[in-house]
This record gives structure tokens, C-alpha cells and sequence, in this order.
């Protein structure tokens, strides 16, 4: 066990890398790494997570069939000068929402990942599900007592003037 | 009179075969020197911090390649100086290094002969170091060493000798056996940056793909199920950053893709 941490501790001086803190994201708790990102012995091989198709090739399957409807969704909103229908509105924003959530879904993942930030990964997870859920919520409403997503963004250009209302 | 004449010419003569041998180091010749900025760190001074340190080379008596320059400031000027290299002729991939904000094999690169500007050599990007330009590779031998590089059949042919494939079936390996494994693309990946401890990084999961198609290997089902969360292969947000510096010319994004593709309907 000494020996161990003898090892460690050297391990750990004799490599030369960008100090934790500045690659981080302050006022955020971070679990103890590996020294030099090794973990076993050098002739140990990196053994991956569990594999989890949800997490995997069904996930990109999801995220690159949303992608793929963006495009079509978008420009028809666009090219029919925003008089969608209901139904239509609402598979734009239901695409735009799923996109929306994988991305930052991937954001997280990235920068905020388990192996480094522990719990607060959970945390910017539930945060993540939290702002879908409220995010969900407008939507229908959008939906069902205004005129949709087209509709508010057709209101950015056709908006009466403040001065105009006096 | 004559014997003068002779001596004269003999003179003459060896006038020109010195000037012939000298010509080389003629002293009309003005140097050419070039300022390298080399990423310098010491293990046996942890508590220093790592610095640039310059060094002028004299182009007119240094061969063409970063390489050379590297070698003759260590033969020249100084001995400390350490980064590694074997093979100078891109075929190794010992000496990959940050050269001039480019990953790339130091010995495949030209020095750009443009005086009037530093060029800076740091090692490998977001890599912990050993010593200047040598990085800690260990981990990216582990990764390599995951994906099980080598050939995996259930039972070997008849007559005992080889495993033959069709022409077509191996015409699919060009472009990716040729890999050296120098780490150039997987450290210039941000992806690999941000989260190198679980996600593989391009050169790695090319060689994934290299066994994965290859016609001769039977474990293509426990390849993929190795890759089936999200760290390993899906943290490449194709930002083709490794196929930009290949310093071999190969495209380790595309094979990356055609993996995502193959791993669709599993």
C-alpha cells in the first residue's frame, strides 16, 4: 500500500500535463483521475463502458433521423410563408425539440462527463429533463392556444408598432 | 625557368583541387539561420514550469526535413534536448510532434525555409509528458490494445498455410493498414481532448474498422457490441480535424463514419 502510493505520487510528478483546474469548470466538484490517465498496468487494455444500444447505435440512429428532418420541416415552414397547419407545426416542434435535447444532451456528455464530475453530471441531466419538461409544456400551449411555433416567429416581422397602439 | 613554369602549374593545379574541396564552405556563403522554439520541460525540475526554448539553426548546413534541424540542434547545441525518433523517413511514427500548430511527423515535414519567421515545436497536444517533446502514450497503446488488432477465426484453413481472400476483399484494406499509429489525428481531435480516457480517438477506431471489414475475421460481432455505448465510438462529432493532419494522407473520419453506418442495424 506505501509502495503503492510511492508509486502513485511519483507517477503523478514525473509527467508534465495543463493543471486540472484550468481545463474544468470552476465551483464544480471533480472526482480524483487516474495518474496520467492510466489505469492498471501498461500492458492492462482500456476496458469501455458497458455496451448499451440506447446509448449507442440506436441513440445516433435517433439523433441522425431527427437531423435529417430538420431541413424538409424547416423550409417548408418557410416556403409556405409560415401557414402550417397544426399538425405540421407540431412535428416541427416536436424535431426541433428532439434535436434541441440530443444536442445539449451531447454538450453534457462532453464537457460535464460522469468519469470527471461525478454527481453533477447527474445533476445537468435532471436540469436537462427539468427545462424539456417546462419546454414541452409551452409547446402545447403554443399549440393549442396560439398559433404554433410558425406562428409566433411570423409575429417577429408582422408585429404592430407600440407607438401605433396609442 | 622552366622548372618554375612546372612547379607553377602543379601549384595551379592544387590551387584548384583545394578550392574544389573547400567550395562547400565557401566563405561568400551567408548563413541562413532559422529560429526554432521548442517546448522544453524537465522531470527532475517538476516544480519549473515548461518554457520555450529558442535555437538557431543555419539552414545552408541542415538537411531539408524538422527532423534534421531537431537532430543537429541536439548533436550541436544541446545534448538535453529529447523527443524521439527512429526510422526519418515516415514510416515509424516515433517522431510525431506539433509543428507549427500542425500535428504531423517531424521527419515528413519540410522546415519552411522563410527566415523571418519562428517556427514552434511543441510535443503531441493534451497529452501528458514525459520529457520536451516526448508524450506519455501508454493509454493509446491500451485503447489500441482493446480493440483486439489481430486476426480471429474459429478454425484455420486445410491445408494449414493461409487465409486467403478475394482481390476486392483486400482492396477494402487500402487506406487503412497503411496506418503508423503516430497519434497525430486521435490528439488533434477535440473529442479526444475533452474525454480521451473513454472515447478511443480516430486512429484507434480506424484500425477498429480496419478488422471490422476485414473478409477473414469472424469476431465483427463482438467488435461492434465493444462499441455500443456512448463514449467509445459516438463521442466522434465529425470535426474531421484527423484526417485534416494525417501526416500519412489517410482518412481516419471516414472509417469512423462507415463504423456508425455498420453499426446501424446492429
Amino acid at each position: 500500500m506505501v509502495f503503492q502510493v510511492a508509486c502513485r505520487s511519483v507517477a503523478k510528478r514525473s509527467f508534465q500535463s495543463t493543471a486540472r483546474r484550468s481545463l474544468t469548470i470552476p465551483f464544480l466538484s471533480t472526482l480524483p483521475q487516474a495518474p496520467g490517465g492510466v489505469k492498471g498496468n501498461v500492458n492492462d487494455a482500456y476496458v469501455p463502458p458497458p455496451p448499451h444500444k440506447t446509448h449507442g447505435s440506436l441513440h445516433w440512429d435517433f439523433e441522425r433521423a431527427v437531423a435529417v428532418c430538420m431541413p424538409p420541416l424547416v423550409g417548408s415552414a418557410l416556403a409556405s410563408g409560415g401557414d402550417l397547419g397544426t399538425v405540421a407545426d407540431s412535428l416541427l416542434c416536436s424535431a426541433l425539440f428532439a434535436h434541441l435535447y440530443i444536442g445539449f444532451q451531447s454538450c453534457i456528455i462532453d464537457y460535464i462527463p460522469k468519469r470527471v464530475y461525478g454527481k453533477n453530471y447527474n445533476y445537468a441531466m435532471y436540469l436537462l429533463t427539468l427545462g424539456s419538461i417546462v419546454g414541452a409544456v409551452g409547446v402545447y400551449k403554443l399549440e393549442t392556444e396560439e398559433e404554433g411555433l410558425t406562428g409566433v416567429v411570423q409575429k417577429l416581422w408582422t408585429s404592430e408598432q407600440k407607438g401605433d397602439n396609442k | 625557368m622552366f622548372t618554375s613554369g612546372l612547379k607553377r602549374s602543379v601549384v595551379g593545379i592544387t590551387g584548384i583541387i583545394s578550392r574544389r574541396g573547400l567550395a562547400s564552405e565557401a566563405a561568400t556563403e551567408v548563413p541562413k539561420l532559422k529560429t526554432f522554439k521548442i517546448y522544453r520541460w524537465n522531470p527532475d525540475h517538476p516544480a519549473e514550469k515548461p518554457k520555450l526554448q529558442e535555437y538557431q539553426v543555419d539552414l545552408n548546413k541542415c538537411g531539408p526535413m524538422v527532423l534534421d534541424a531537431l537532430l543537429k540542434i541536439k548533436n550541436e547545441q544541446d545534448a538535453t534536448l529529447t523527443f524521439r525518433r527512429s526510422c526519418r523517413e515516415g514510416i515509424c511514427g516515433s517522431c510525431a510532434m506539433n509543428i507549427g500548430g500542425r500535428n504531423t511527423l517531424a521527419c515528413l515535414c519540410r522546415i519552411d525555409t522563410d527566415e523571418s519567421k519562428q517556427t514552434k515545436i511543441y510535443p503531441l497536444p493534451h497529452m501528458y509528458i514525459v520529457k520536451d517533446l516526448v508524450p506519455d502514450l501508454t493509454h493509446f497503446y491500451q485503447q489500441y490494445k482493446s480493440i483486439q488488432p489481430y486476426l480471429q477465426r474459429s478454425k484455420v484453413p486445410e491445408d494449414g498455410k493461409e487465409n486467403l481472400q478475394s482481390i476486392e476483399d483486400r482492396e477494402k484494406l487500402n487506406g487503412l493498414y497503411e496506418c503508423i499509429l503516430c497519434a497525430c489525428c486521435s490528439t488533434a481531435c477535440p473529442s479526444y481532448w475533452w474525454n480521451q480516457e473513454e472515447y478511443l480517438g480516430p486512429a484507434v477506431l480506424m484500425q477498429a474498422y480496419r478488422w471490422l471489414i476485414d473478409s477473414r475475421d469472424e469476431a465483427s460481432a463482438a467488435r461492434k457490441q465493444m462499441l455500443q455505448n456512448s463514449m467509445s465510438l459516438y463521442r466522434c462529432h465529425t470535426i474531421m480535424n484527423c484526417t485534416r493532419t494525417c501526416p500519412k494522407g489517410l482518412n481516419p473520419g471516414y472509417a469512423i463514419a462507415e463504423i456508425k453506418k455498420a453499426l446501424i442495424p446492429a
